[in-house]
């Protein structure tokens, strides 16, 4: 079976390759012009880039998570997609050296980072042990660092799996991904205070974290189903990711959506009625002039479209409805993060009530696009390195799998 | 009860099974067979028997969408009236349209109406309450709801008669052919 | 495939059903006696003639409540608020779990569920009830509440507040308890036909054939049936997310802190889980060794709500260290004031005897032997009670009794008649949970038929 499996997944080496020339093609472009961007007006640069990373990094983060939860859960959809999943996480080191311009930029991005500003300020002197540049840092490798261990142990473990009847590496796969999950969420708590939260330094939300970690698991729901669809179509994925399963990943992307809509919309309910200064700010530039129309966008295709789409299980069961949704969820990620990231750069004052004008920069785009390309083309080539359906976990069996689907095959 | 007094009025005739797939392999038979007036009765769903039996997908999902929406419409509509034109008040200075806090009872509402709208689709579309009906003249039939499957083919169906039915439901397999009267 | 023969040995999940379970027959005769039968055990007199005094008490509670005035509770100036919201957030928090037990599990094609779905069901709308009591008799009085809660055109032209929480409130307990019994009473139809067909006293026979409405197990009714039990618990889902958000949202609209944080409704949910399985351990633990239901309710399950309140407690931990690490980094000196003295003010030992209960103890949590031994897992059960109870105490008390002007700073402690009243209701519960086992289907009869082999769903 092993040897049936290995022979399927490198029947669609050329197809991946296929991806990742188109992939790395479309980055170095987007690469290209991010550069000459960077030339031009090295602030915007930053912004974006900033954006650009961001978002990308959702990918691998998300997928360990999802992962993890794979792991402890143990459910089909989890055998499906495993291999994805892990190829998304071992690109972690990709995303880390994606990042380090970040922190090269961090003097344009992070206003804590001005010294003069924060000794005439009282808040962001208390914050001084924790936003500083050297903390920054060390922070930023020190979550790549976890990040990047626990996503090459549990790889590991799986392909180790894959060589052996004993039940070891599942084990210690389980027994990781216990702790792994509480130890990333927290990463991801202090990750999105970093790179988000601190962009307005003076703001603060107990919630916010944890809207960003959701939208990284949704984000993830996505990507898997935009590579599952067309690979449902191809041994030795097809017995696995059944139409069904596809629904399921079409669930999973429902109910994130909902989740992301719950704990946004509980966020801005209880600032919006509390009303305190030192925190309306946010919503305040955010919810005026062109910003507003953008959350609407968001209320409308970040929520209400893709969730009424995904309601209905006939609806879901068209796989090109699916893919719709998942792109559009995919675009709106990053509509989000650019609702979330770029009214902080028209507001270095901090606590001053202002409207700013909506002005997108076609950097905002390049940026992102350049990043994704890379990315996508780092994954693609994590994909192919594995067999594409993991073997010998003792809570599943392709075999049996494969040899019912036969069998119904030959029934009509 | 497995008399051949044959009362011209019965409702039909009636299989019993032991497994839920024994009944899903007769209702299909009889199903292509061309019956077409009957039913299956068994203590726990089964997987596919609705559709063996002829039975089109059910819209219960339809009506719990609309009734949400009318719901959720209301609920929304209530407030906007309450605090935007039956009685304006300021009250700690909020706006007399709170958007945000307007959300809450609005989604309350849409569950409400969807979930009421279910219960009563289901009541309703299955003609509940309904005290009588003729298949629990069988005495066997209390075990329909514990441990035995049967399936009813009845008399109003064209191709129904008696004898012939009769052995074409013996053919089946089943435990015992009854006779229901009506 | 002889790769499939050869695993090696691997802790397989324990079976849903236990051993004893192996034909529809002898499901329906184990559950079906419980009720149809002459015989009550001995420990059934006891735990109700417990939960009648105890529902006496609380009858003096009321009564002396409605006589003398909310002056009998322990409520002062700086804390406006004491047990009645505590317990009502308490109370709801339990009923949480039934919910979830009924509408996620079945969502996520959980087929441990079924076994516990139905009195998970039973304790929710118990613990609604319980809850309802508090805010219904904080008012004073409650002949009055109605036209302050409800929306109806009334002779003094006035309507409730509905930029209010507290309003959402009326609105989400109210669908919250109107849905919990549709879900409860559409999965009873078919058990109380198996009990009208299984009955043979016609008294009993009668009865229940009444409530069952007449159904007869058709499979154009089980198809209908089906999808509204699937649309019941998509409903559910996010209305029980909805519910005790909503409740947080009484708290966190406001400008206290302590209260005004916005991780608050999806802490409050997981906590409410916390508490939930919790109690529905408490109840059924007990239950179980009673009634030996142990082929019903097996190690798996044991196993699986013991990983539900880990995961939920670890969610609570979370929302305790982001309120913590917040605080701080909030820079705001009342924040930070409000943590101080939530760890070392004079409510501090209830803050780490409530980190002891709901986070400290439940660790044990991760290990699988903890999780399957009855004994500890029903000790940390008791432990999450008490904590989700001090939890509540903390945010309420704890964030009040100290404001913004020293000299209004005061102590609260429950009186006498705040006790009476939360112990009656504790009373309440368990006479309406143990008159529901002796009465009614304490498991979903068809739900557990689907789990024999040949029941199975393809």
């Amino acid at each position: 079976m092993i040897e049936e499996i290995q022979r399927h997944s490198e029947a669609l080496a050329p197809r991946f390759d296929g991806y990742r020339r188109r992939a790395l093609a479309i980055g170095l472009i987007g690469i290209a012009a991010t550069v000459f961007g960077y030339l031009t007006d090295h602030q915007q640069f930053f912004e974006s880039y900033l954006l650009g990373f961001t978002y990308w990094v959702c990918m691998p983060v998300g997928c360990l998570g999802v992962l993890m939860i794979h792991h402890l859960g143990g459910g089909r959809w989890g055998f499906a997609i495993r291999r994805m999943l892990e190829a998304g996480a071992s690109t972690m080191p990709v995303m880390f050296i994606l990042g380090l311009p970040i922190l090269a930029g961090m003097h344009d991005l992070f206003p804590w980072t001005h010294t003069e500003a924060v000794a005439n300020d009282e808040v962001l002197t208390h914050k001084l042990p924790y936003l500083n540049s050297t903390f920054f840092i060390i922070r930023y490798v020190a979550y790549f660092a976890i990040w990047t261990a626990m996503a090459m142990l549990l790889t590991r473990w799986s392909v180790q799996q894959d060589q052996t009847q004993e039940t070891w590496p599942t084990r210690r796969m389980q027994i990781l991904s216990g702790p792994g999950i509480v130890l990333l969420s927290l990463l991801g708590t202090f990750a999105g205070t970093d790179w988000l939260m601190s962009l307005e330094p003076h703001w603060f939300s107990t919630i916010f974290c944890a809207i960003y970690i959701l939208g990284m698991a949704l984000m993830t729901w996505a990507f898997m189903t935009l590579v599952g669809v067309p690979l449902s179509k191809h041994q030795p994925l097809d017995v696995l990711l059944t139409n069904e399963r596809l629904r399921d990943l079409g669930t999973m992307m429902l109910g994130f959506v909902m989740l992301w809509a719950y704990t946004s919309f509980s966020q801005l309910l209880i600032i919006w009625s509390g009303n305190l200064p030192e925190e309306i700010t946010w919503y305040y530039t955010r919810l005026q002039g062109g910003w507003l129309y953008l959350g609407y966008a968001l209320i409308g295709f970040h929520f209400a479209v893709p969730f009424l789409l995904l309601l209905s299980s006939r609806v879901k069961s068209h796989l090109r409805i699916l893919i719709v949704v998942a792109s559009g969820l995919m675009f709106m990620r990053l509509v989000d993060l650019y609702w979330i990231t770029a009214p902080a750069f028209r507001d270095h004052d901090g606590g001053v009530l202002q409207s700013v004008a909506l002005t997108p920069h076609w950097l905002d785009l390049a940026a992102p696009i350049g990043l994704g390309g890379i990315w996508v083309f780092f994954f693609f080539g994590q994909l192919k390195k594995r067999p594409l359906v993991p073997s010998n976990d003792p809570r599943f069996d392709y075999g049996a799998l494969a040899a019912e689907a036969q069998e119904h095959g030959h029934h009509g | 009860m497995n008399d051949t007094s044959t009362g011209n009025g019965a409702h039909g005739l009636m299989a019993e099974f032991e497994t839920p797939d024994e009944l899903l392999a007769a209702a299909q038979k009889t199903y292509g067979e061309g019956y077409r007036r009957l039913d299956a009765y068994s203590p726990l769903p089964v997987h596919g028997l609705g559709a063996a039996i002829g039975f089109p997908q059910t819209n219960i999902a339809v009506i719990s969408f609309i009734c949400g929406v009318i719901g959720g419409l209301a609920g929304f509509a209530l407030q906007y009236w309450v605090h935007m034109i039956e009685y304006p008040i300021n009250i700690g200075g909020r706006p007399h349209f709170s958007g945000p806090m307007f959300i809450p009872v609005t989604f309350e509402t849409t569950i409400l109406f969807a979930a009421v709208g279910t219960v009563v689709a289901l009541i309703v579309l299955n003609r509940l309450p309904q005290p009588y009906h003729p298949v629990f003249n069988v005495p066997e039939f209390e075990r329909a709801s514990q441990d035995r499957f049967f399936l009813c083919v009845e008399s109003t169906d064209p191709q129904y008669e008696t004898e012939g039915t009769r052995s074409f439901l013996q053919s089946l397999g089943p435990v015992k052919v009854s006779e229901v009267e009506a | 495939m002889p790769e499939a023969t050869e695993r090696r040995p691997y802790d397989q999940p324990t079976e849903e059903l236990g051993p004893g379970q192996t034909s529809y027959t002898s499901i329906t005769d184990k559950i079906t006696s419980v009720v149809l039968t002459p015989h009550t055990p001995i420990q059934w007199f006891i735990v109700v003639a417990i939960g009648l005094c105890f529902v006496g008490l609380l009858q003096i509670a009321i009564a002396y409540l409605l006589y003398e005035g909310v002056g009998i509770w322990g409520l002062n100036v700086p804390v406006g608020w004491g047990f009645a919201i505590i317990n009502f957030v308490w109370w709801i928090g339990i009923g949480h779990a039934g919910t979830l037990i009924s509408a996620v599990l079945l969502l996520f094609r959980q087929k441990w569920r079924t076994s516990i779905n139905r009195s998970a069901e039973a304790m929710t709308i118990f613990a609604v009830l319980c809850a309802g009591m508090f805010p219904v008799l904080h008012t004073g009085r409650p002949w009055l509440a109605l036209y302050w809660l409800f929306p109806y055109p009334n002779s003094m032209a006035i309507w409730p507040q509905f930029r209010s929480p507290l309003i959402w409130d009326v609105f989400a307990v109210g669908t919250y308890l109107t849905v919990s019994l549709l879900f409860w009473g559409v999965g009873l139809i078919p058990d109380f036909a198996t009990y009208r067909d299984k009955a043979r006293n016609l008294l009993t026979k009668r009865i229940f054939g009444f409530l069952s409405l007449g159904w007869r197990g058709s499979a154009i009714h089980w198809e209908r049936y089906e999808m509204a039990s699937l649309i019941l618990a998509g409903l559910s889902t996010p209305l029980v997310l909805s519910v005790h958000s909503v409740v947080s949202f009484d708290f966190a609209v406001s400008i206290i802190p302590g209260w005004h944080t916005t991780i608050f409704p999806p802490y409050f949910v997981a906590g409410a889980i916390y508490a939930g399985f919790a109690m529905v351990l408490t109840l059924m633990l007990p239950l179980r060794a009673l009634y030996g239901l142990h082929d019903f309710i097996t190690d798996r399950h044991l196993d699986n709500m013991g990983k539900v309140m880990l995961v939920a407690g670890m969610i609570v931990g979370y929302g305790y260290f982001m309120e913590q690490f917040m605080a701080w980094y909030s820079a705001s000196i009342y924040e930070n004031f409000l943590m101080d003295n939530r760890m070392f003010g004079p409510y501090g030992g209830s803050y780490w005897a409530l980190l002891t209960c709901n986070i400290f103890v439940p660790q044990l949590l991760w290990s699988k032997r903890v999780r399957t031994s009855p004994y500890l897992i029903f000790m940390v059960s008791m432990f999450i009670n008490v904590g989700m109870w001090l939890e509540r105490f903390i945010i309420v008390v704890g964030s009040m009794h100290r404001d913004y002007m020293p000299s209004s700073w005061d102590m609260y402690s429950g009186t006498i008649w705040d006790w009476a009243l939360y112990l009656g209701t504790m009373g309440f519960f368990l006479l309406a949970f143990f008159l529901f086992v002796r009465a009614w289907p304490l498991i979903a009869i068809h739900e557990i038929r689907t789990l024999l082999p040949t029941g199975k769903k393809h």
